[in-house]
C-alpha cells in the first residue's frame, strides 16, 4: 500500500485500497461466505452533456436504457443499508447531476448513515444544487480535463470555441469551495485529470488551476481502455511523462495536494491478477439500471456478466439471487483471464491487486492499526 | 481457503490443436450445429456469428432478452460449448456502439 497524502484535512489515499479498514468483510470473503461489497459506484442516469475524449461511457451501452425514478433511487438505497453497503459513489457511466434523483439520493444516503462521492463535471451543479447536497456528501471530484479553458473545451466539449462550459464548471466549483469554507463543511473537494498520453502539455496548467481554485487536491490519473483498445492508449508512451508529472506533485502547498495515481499509471495494461476478486467488494452499476460485477462489463458484449436491472426488481433480491454469485464465481474461476477478457484499470483495480496478492500469500490484507486515513468506506 | 479463491495462479484454457486447425467457417459451423443438435432450448434465441481462433465465439440475440435472463442463458451456453467442443471456448456477445449522439461525435468506434 503506497503511503497516503498528508491533507490539511488527513490522510487522503486516492493510489491504493482501504480493504486494511473491512477485514471484517475479507475474513468472510475468504471464508467462502457471500459477502455485501463494501462500496458500490454507480451513476443515477447514462445521459452527460459532455463529450470527453477519454470517457469510457462510450464503450458501456447495454441492450436497454431504463429510466431510475426516484422511487427506484431511494429503494435502492434501502436495499443497500438491509445488506450492509458502506458507501455510495455517483461515477460510473453517467452524469448523475442530471437525474431528479440526484439530491433525494443523497440526502437519503446521509439519513441511512451512507457515505456518498460524487464526480461530476459540474457543468448542471448550479448553487441552488449545491446548497442541497454538499453538507451530505464525503467528497466531490471535479473532472477536470485541462487547466487551460480552450484545451478543456477540445476535450470535453465541442471544439476550442466553446470555453463557455469551462467557465461555467469554473464558477460552480468555486462556490462550493467558499461554501465548504463558510459552512466548515468536512467535504473534500478535488479535480481530476484523466491522463492520455497525448495531453502532456496540459498537465502543468492543471495543477496551477487546482491550486488557483484552493481546492483539497487535483489528481492526476491514467486513462482506462477496453481490450479491443477503441481509444488507442499506448500505455507505453506514459513513461515519457514522468518527469511533468513528477514536476506537478512538486507544485503541492498547504491548501492543496498535487497527486499522480502512480500505481495505476505503472500497471498499464498489464495487471498482475488473472481473476478479479474485487467487485465482490466494490460492485459496480450502470446509469441504464443494470447491475453488473464491474462496469467493465456494462457493454452488451459482456452479457453474459449482467445479473438484472434494479429498475425491474428490487436489489436486495438480485444480490441474493444465484444469478449475481454465478456471474461473482465466473469471475473468480479460471474461465476468466483479467489480463485479456476485459479492460484496463478497472475501478476495482487496487481491490483486485490486494485481493489477488492475498489470495496467492503474496501479502495478506490485515488490520490497520495506525491513523485512521479519510474517505475509508470508498475503497 | 474457499473452493473459488484457489484459482488465483490457474491457467485460463486455451483452444486446443482439434479447434486451432479448422477454418473460421469450420468453427463456426461446428459450433451452429453442436447448439442446434444438442442445445435445442436456445436455437431460437441466440446464433452465433463468429468463431475465432482463439476461442472467442461471437453470438447474436435473435429476440430481447432481459438482463436477468441473458446472464444465465450465455453461461449456460458457454459451459455446454466448453464441454461439447472445447474448453477454450468462450461466449460473448456483439457489441453495442454509444448511443450519445453527441459522443458520437467523436467518431470512435467500440471495436469487436
Amino acid at each position: 500500500m503506497s503511503a497516503a497524502v498528508q491533507t490539511r484535512e488527513g490522510a487522503l489515499i486516492l493510489d491504493s485500497h482501504k480493504l486494511s479498514y473491512h477485514t471484517d468483510r475479507v475474513d468472510a470473503w475468504e471464508a467462502g461466505e457471500r459477502i455485501a461489497p463494501v462500496s458500490v459506484d454507480m451513476s443515477l442516469t447514462r445521459a452527460c452533456g459532455a463529450m470527453c475524449s477519454f470517457c469510457y461511457a462510450m464503450m458501456q451501452e447495454s441492450q436497454a436504457r431504463s429510466s431510475i425514478k426516484i422511487s427506484n433511487a431511494l429503494n435502492l438505497l434501502d436495499d443497500f443499508a438491509a445488506i450492509g453497503i458502506r458507501s455510495v459513489s455517483l461515477v460510473s457511466d453517467g452524469e448523475s447531476t442530471l437525474s431528479n434523483a440526484y439530491v433525494p439520493f443523497i440526502q437519503h444516503a446521509a439519513e441511512l448513515g451512507i457515505d456518498v462521492g460524487n464526480a461530476t463535471n459540474a457543468w448542471e451543479w448550479e448553487p441552488e444544487k449545491i446548497e442541497q447536497v454538499l453538507s451530505h456528501l464525503t467528497w466531490v471530484r471535479f473532472t477536470v480535463a485541462a487547466g487551460r479553458p480552450e484545451s478543456y473545451a477540445s476535450i470535453m466539449y465541442k471544439g476550442p470555441e466553446h470555453t463557455e462550459v469551462f467557465d461555467r464548471a469554473i464558477k460552480h466549483i468555486k462556490y462550493a469551495v467558499d461554501l465548504k469554507k463558510r459552512n466548515n463543511l468536512s467535504v473534500t473537494l478535488g479535480i481530476q485529470m484523466v491522463l492520455m498520453p497525448n495531453l502532456k502539455d496540459e498537465i502543468i496548467p492543471f495543477a496551477q488551476l487546482g491550486l488557483d481554485l484552493g481546492v483539497d487536491y487535483a489528481v492526476i490519473k491514467h486513462c482506462s481502455d477496453d481490450e479491443q483498445h477503441t481509444l488507442g492508449i499506448d500505455y507505453n508512451q506514459y513513461e515519457s511523462l514522468h518527469d511533468l508529472l513528477v514536476q506537478a506533485e512538486s507544485m503541492s502547498n498547504e491548501q492543496t495536494k498535487i497527486i499522480v495515481k502512480w500505481n495505476k499509471i505503472k500497471d498499464g495494461d498489464k495487471p498482475s491478477y488473472k481473476r478479479f476478486y474485487g467487485p465482490q467488494f466494490l460492485l459496480q452499476i450502470s446509469g441504464s439500471g443494470l447491475v453488473a460485477p464491474s462496469g467493465m462489463f456494462f457493454n452488451a458484449r459482456y452479457s453474459k456478466l449482467h445479473i438484472g436491472n434494479f429498475t425491474e426488481e428490487r436489489f436486495i433480491d438480485i444480490w441474493k439471487s444465484e444469478r449475481y454469485w454465478r456471474a461473482m464465481n465466473y469471475l473468480a474461476s479460471p474461465a476468466f483471464d483479467a489480463q485479456t477478457m476485459m479492460g484496463t484499470l478497472p475501478i476495482q483495480h487496487y481491490v483486485s491487486v490486494a485481493l489477488d496478492n492475498h489470495a496467492k500469500g503474496i501479502q495478506r490484507i490485515l488490520p490497520c492499526t495506525g491513523q485512521r486515513p479519510m474517505h475509508v468506506n470508498f475503497l | 481457503m474457499s473452493s473459488n479463491l484457489c484459482y488465483a495462479n490457474t491457467e485460463t484454457p486455451t483452444p486446443g490443436q482439434a479447434w486451432c486447425q479448422l477454418s473460421d467457417n469450420e468453427k463456426l459451423a461446428l459450433v451452429n450445429s453442436t447448439v442446434t443438435a444438442k442445445m435445442t432450448c436456445v436455437n431460437k434465441t441466440l446464433v452465433a456469428v463468429e468463431a475465432k481462433l482463439d476461442g472467442q465465439v461471437i453470438v447474436r440475440l435473435l429476440e430481447p432478452v432481459n438482463a436477468d435472463k441473458r446472464g444465465t442463458l450465455l453461461l449456460d451456453l458457454e459451459a455446454f460449448l466448453k464441454e461439447s467442443i472445447d474448453p477454450g471456448l468462450v461466449v460473448w456477445l456483439e457489441p453495442f456502439g454509444d448511443r450519445s449522439s453527441l459522443r458520437n461525435l467523436r467518431g470512435i468506434e467500440v471495436k469487436s
